[in-house]
């Protein structure tokens, strides 16, 4: 058996070992390697320190094409230590498709093609259905979240996005207002990082800012020649237009987000993740791609966009590149569209994407050959997929079923 | 002078002494005096005798039996005597015969002693003082060197010119034009060949070539250019009553007028390799985008579904099935959003291509719908109801052959708006670009009436045709100008709709057209064909298909142009949807470039049939394919 020469390194300094090259066999499994760091680290450490250093150590970078390394050359091995597998907890049966999910620490909030909003605790209880829409829910967000008090917004297939304002204690929901003004279906929507404005992102290529605070008074109207419209706002809220409108993509757009409180981004079915100024509404850089963008996700920790087209890739970028290559990297291991990506909010390295395959899949950015876990428990496409801020991994999709799942990061790797 | 040498010496003078008391003759050859009796003459004058020898064999023989020293008797020819071989005479014959020197004691290996060698010896074999030349420079030499070096200054000689390594040798055919020797070979003409002798020729034809009194006078009468024998045939008895051919001389001088006039022209013959003649396709990779992988598949038919469109804005999809309903689709997720039921299995759907106007033609029957899908901007869809509603009733009531009704009740809940009855079964509608006008095909063999136009806004119908040749396959209106296309079985037929003339027939060379569709920019069409054909028409090159393609396995039921990207496609019994990169040049002289690119499979043949309807995205590259299978499937 051929061997090869590797040298191990890791970031994290509580595991250094020795920075000497070792001969490893060139057929190692991941298994094998991590024996291989657990000996070392064991031995450096002692006996007495054996208990507390069990770390399970995990997938490599490049650890696939070991064998065809060239024999004379060593291998730069980077580990890290495992995670634990995301470990599934609650599965919460819909009324139909799932479109859209937002979760926050405490609920859960889901947009489904039932024309309603739903609000789920973590324990996948039903707490509350936000119905109003005369229309599929396309996308949800939470606006604000105090202790009662919650805004939540609603993006529908009827062209208006519904701005709600739920009482946790007395579980009433009430529609605060209604944001009249797109002239197709509001597929996106997206809260501004201060919490009073939002943007949305819809069929009729137009972005719209709108005001995330909700007032008493009514924006005026245009068109005063709405009779019949005028009961209707008395249920659904009071009429809200935008403060802005953002034209320049020449198809629809599917996904929209902040990047920092000046900053917007949204990608479009024309090709284009374009750059705006929230401020002037002037548009700042546009970085094309060749499919259509089904979904976007930045993380402001690696500074990364991350996209995902009518292919199956998952793309990383650098949104402040303006030259080069524009695509970092290419995720490749679905088998269908990329209809949902979204970063960790606590670790630079991870993503999750969704796609029509059925798989809602992990990533390490790291190693970008495979990903880290494939979460199959889907039995249709997959919509959407979130990931917050304290460890859970949510995905809905067309089986009517919202699975979340358990992924912690080791405690270890926030004091590194 | 050594011993030996000496000896020999005494031999010879010995011998000689005896000799010359002898020999009176000179140095003649002795045999002239074989036949005398003497040798020469003494000086006296008398003949000197030779010794009398007259013995004879016997004696010859008895001498050599008896005399012991016969072996050593040798006769002197001079004298003619014998004499006896003393012993060192014997020993010295010996010697000689076998090559040694005479002398026994004569060293013919002693060591040679070179007197002139190489070395300098201190004393020297001559002992004149050195010239003065050979230790004073010489001037000549110098004077030579200095014209050298001079020359070298000048450039007139160059030091050392490099050596030609490649052997040289003389080209014989050097300054010759290969190009003119190959002519030559090349125009070689070969000497026209004289006609063979006939029967006519023959001293005894046959009677049938032999002329008639008539044809004699005939043939004598006629110029001798334009006789068709240049003599008469004549009949002799035998080969030996022939005479003397009279027009030998004639005929070779015609001969040699032939040979020097004969035409130095040659054919060109081409030897082009076959794979030449093929164009020279790009290979599909460079022609992307293109469809190449199925993506969704949208599932909720029960039955064959027969007709697939998209929305002007990509964003719904419309499919209707045999199971007598029509669904409406969210493109991008495939979700089914609206199923509305009608009296029929659908055969035609079409959605208008005003983004302006929300109605989706639909056929079932013997009717057409018009249907307000709802999807879409609200504003639009109301302002269609509006438009619908808006229709004043005309003064004057035409008789028309279709009757229009409004949809009330629960049809107008979901979504009917309008209806229209015709007297025979629809099998295709089609919409005007304006989406104002709309075209059904009723076919039927015969039949006057096969085409009606529909005008939505007035609600009035035309009969664009008084007369149909043949069956109505399909129709079509043109992308921009007033033209209608009309396929019937073999031909498509583009009628000018405002002179109302036959403006083009295209030969469609295929058993039955089944489906048609025009490039967006108007000057091409596609046909598919139930004989597995899809031809492709330059409307301003010919009236014959530019290409046909026979990609397809089975019968050809859909083809589509894309509105923007340069490709379509063809659905096809065979399950499979191929899809070509079509590109059309807006220069006249570029022909259109068709490059086969994707060959997509993945609707299952269900009763013989595959692919029923393909259509493309309004703005990407996709195409949709609906099938017998109940689906319908995009591919990305």
């Amino acid at each position: 058996m051929s061997q090869v020469q590797a040298r191990f390194f890791t970031e994290n300094k509580k595991y250094l070992i020795d920075d000497v090259p070792f001969s490893i066999p060139a057929a190692s499994e991941v298994a094998d390697l991590s024996g291989v760091i657990n000996k070392l680290l064991e031995a450096k450490n002692g006996q007495d320190l054996q208990d507390f250093l069990k770390v399970i150590f995990q997938k490599l970078c490049g650890i696939y094409y070991l064998e065809t390394w060239d024999k004379t050359e060593v291998v730069e091995i980077e580990y890290v230590e495992k995670f634990t597998a995301p470990q599934p907890e609650e599965c919460i049966m819909h009324d139909d498709w799932i479109s859209s999910v937002e979760a926050d620490s405490e609920w859960i909030l889901t947009g489904s093609y039932d024309k309603t909003a739903r609000i789920w605790s973590m324990e996948g209880k039903a707490v509350m259905t936000v119905a109003g829409h005369t229309d599929v829910v396309k996308d949800v967000a939470w606006v604000k979240r105090s202790f009662s008090h919650s805004l939540l917004l609603t993006a529908s297939l009827d062209q208006t996005i519904m701005l709600w304002e739920w009482n946790s204690e007395r579980n009433k929901v009430e529609a605060r207002h209604c944001c009249r003004g797109h002239a197709g279906s509001v597929d996106t929507v997206a809260v501004d990082p201060t919490r009073t404005k939002f943007c949305s992102g819809s069929w009729d290529k137009m972005l719209k800012i709108w005001s995330a605070v909700p007032t008493v008074e009514e924006d005026e109207i245009e068109e005063p020649n709405r009779p019949r419209k005028k009961q209707k706002t008395e249920q659904m809220g009071l009429t809200r237009t935008p403060l802005m409108t953002f034209s320049g993509h020449n198809e629809a757009v599917s996904s929209v987000l902040w990047m920092d409180a000046e900053e917007l981004c949204s990608a479009s079915w024309d090709h284009t993740i374009r750059l705006w100024d929230a401020e002037t509404g002037e548009q700042k850089s546009t970085l094309t791609g060749s499919k259509v963008f089904n979904s976007i996700s930045y993380s402001p920790l690696c500074r990364r966009l991350a996209s995902g087209s009518t292919d199956r890739h998952v793309r990383l970028w650098d949104p402040r590149s303006k030259d080069g290559s524009l695509v970092l990297l290419s995720l490749t291991s679905h088998n269908g569209w990329v209809t949902a990506v979204r970063w960790s909010p606590s670790h630079e390295h991870q993503l999750v994407s969704g796609s029509l395959d059925n798989v809602v899949k992990l990533w390490d950015t790291r190693s970008c050959k495979a990903p880290l876990y494939d979460l199959a428990a889907h039995e249709d496409k997959i919509l959407c997929v979130d990931w917050t801020e304290n460890g859970l991994i949510l995905s809905g999709g067309a089986d009517n079923k919202l699975y979340t799942y358990r992924y912690s990061t080791c405690v270890s790797d926030a004091g590194a | 002078v050594s011993d030996s040498n000496f000896s020999l010496l005494v031999f010879i003078t010995f011998s000689v002494r005896s000799q010359d008391i002898r020999n009176t003759v000179g140095n003649i050859p002795m045999e002239w005096y074989k036949d005398y009796p003497h040798i020469g003459y003494d000086l006296e004058g008398k003949k000197i005798f030779k010794p009398i020898r007259n013995k004879d064999e016997l004696d010859e023989f008895l001498d050599k039996m008896e005399n012991p020293d016969y072996w050593r008797t040798v006769q002197d020819k001079m004298t003619g005597a014998d004499i006896r071989l003393s012993d060192e005479q014997v020993d010295l014959v010996h010697r000689l015969q076998q090559g040694k020197f005479g002398d026994v004691n004569f060293n013919e290996y002693e060591p040679a002693i070179d007197f002139f060698s190489n070395e300098v010896m201190i004393h020297p074999v001559t002992n004149r003082p050195q010239d003065k030349r050979s230790f004073i420079p010489s001037l000549i030499e110098k004077e030579k060197v200095g014209k050298l070096v001079h020359a070298i200054k000048m450039g007139w000689i160059k030091p050392r010119r490099p050596k030609e390594t490649t052997p040289q040798y003389y080209d014989l055919w050097a300054k010759e034009d290969p190009n003119s020797i190959l002519g030559r070979h090349k125009m070689h003409v070969p000497a026209p060949k004289m006609k063979l002798p006939g029967h006519e020729e023959s001293y005894n034809p046959p009677p049938e070539y032999l002329l008639s009194e008539e044809e004699r006078l005939a043939w004598e009468q006629q110029d001798p250019e334009y006789r068709k024998l240049s003599f008469l045939p004549q009949k002799f008895a035998c080969l030996r009553a022939v005479p003397a051919y009279s027009r030998f001389i004639h005929e070779r001088f015609e001969r040699c007028l032939d040979l020097y006039l004969c035409p130095r022209q040659r054919k060109m013959r081409v030897n082009v390799n076959p794979e030449d003649l093929i164009p020279k396709l790009p290979k599909p990779k460079d022609l992307q985008p293109f469809p190449t992988t199925q993506s969704l598949v949208y599932r909720g038919h029960s039955s064959l579904v027969r007709s697939i469109s998209v929305s002007p804005s990509g964003q719904w999809l419309v499919s209707g099935s045999d199971d007598c309903t029509v669904r409406f689709w969210e493109v991008s997720t495939a979700r089914c959003l609206k199923t509305v039921e009608v009296g029929g299995a659908v055969k035609g759907v079409a959605w208008n291509p005003n983004p302006s106007i929300c109605l989706v033609a639909v056929s079932y029957d013997d009717t057409v719908v018009l249907l307000n899908p709802g999807l879409g901007d609200r504003l639009v869809c109301t302002a269609t109801d509006q438009l619908i509603s808006s229709y004043e009733e005309p003064e004057e009531v035409m008789d028309q052959s279709v009757q229009w009704a409004v949809a009330e009740g629960e049809g107008h809940e979901q979504g009917h708006r309008l209806i229209l009855k015709h007297p025979k079964t629809v099998r295709q509608v089609t919409w005007h670009g304006k989406g104002d006008y709309l075209a059904c095909v009723m076919p039927d063999n015969g039949s006057s009436l096969q085409v009606v136009i529909h005008q939505v806004s007035k609600r009035r119908t035309q009969n664009p045709f008084r007369k149909n040749k043949g069956l109505v396959q399909c129709v079509s209106f043109h992308p921009i100008r007033p033209y209608f296309f009309v396929a019937t079985q073999r031909y498509v037929r583009v009628y000018n709709l405002i002179k109302q003339e036959l403006t083009k027939k295209l030969m469609a060379n295929c058993k039955w057209i089944s489906s048609m569709a025009i490039h967006p920019g108007g000057d091409n069409v596609i046909c598919g064909s139930y004989d597995c054909r899809l031809a492709w028409f330059d409307l301003d090159l010919s009236t014959k298909p530019y290409k046909v393609l026979r990609h397809h396995k089975k019968a050809l039921r859909s083809v589509a142009y894309h509105r923007h990207y340069p490709l379509f496609a063809s659905g096809s019994d065979d399950g499979s949807v191929i899809v070509c990169h079509g590109m059309v040049y807006n220069d006249l002289l570029q022909n259109p470039l068709i490059v086969p690119v994707k060959v997509l499979k993945g609707h299952t043949i269900t009763h013989d049939l595959g692919v029923l309807d393909v259509t493309f995205h309004p703005t990407q590259p996709w195409v949709f394919s609906s099938g017998a299978d109940g689906t319908v499937r995009l591919f990305t």
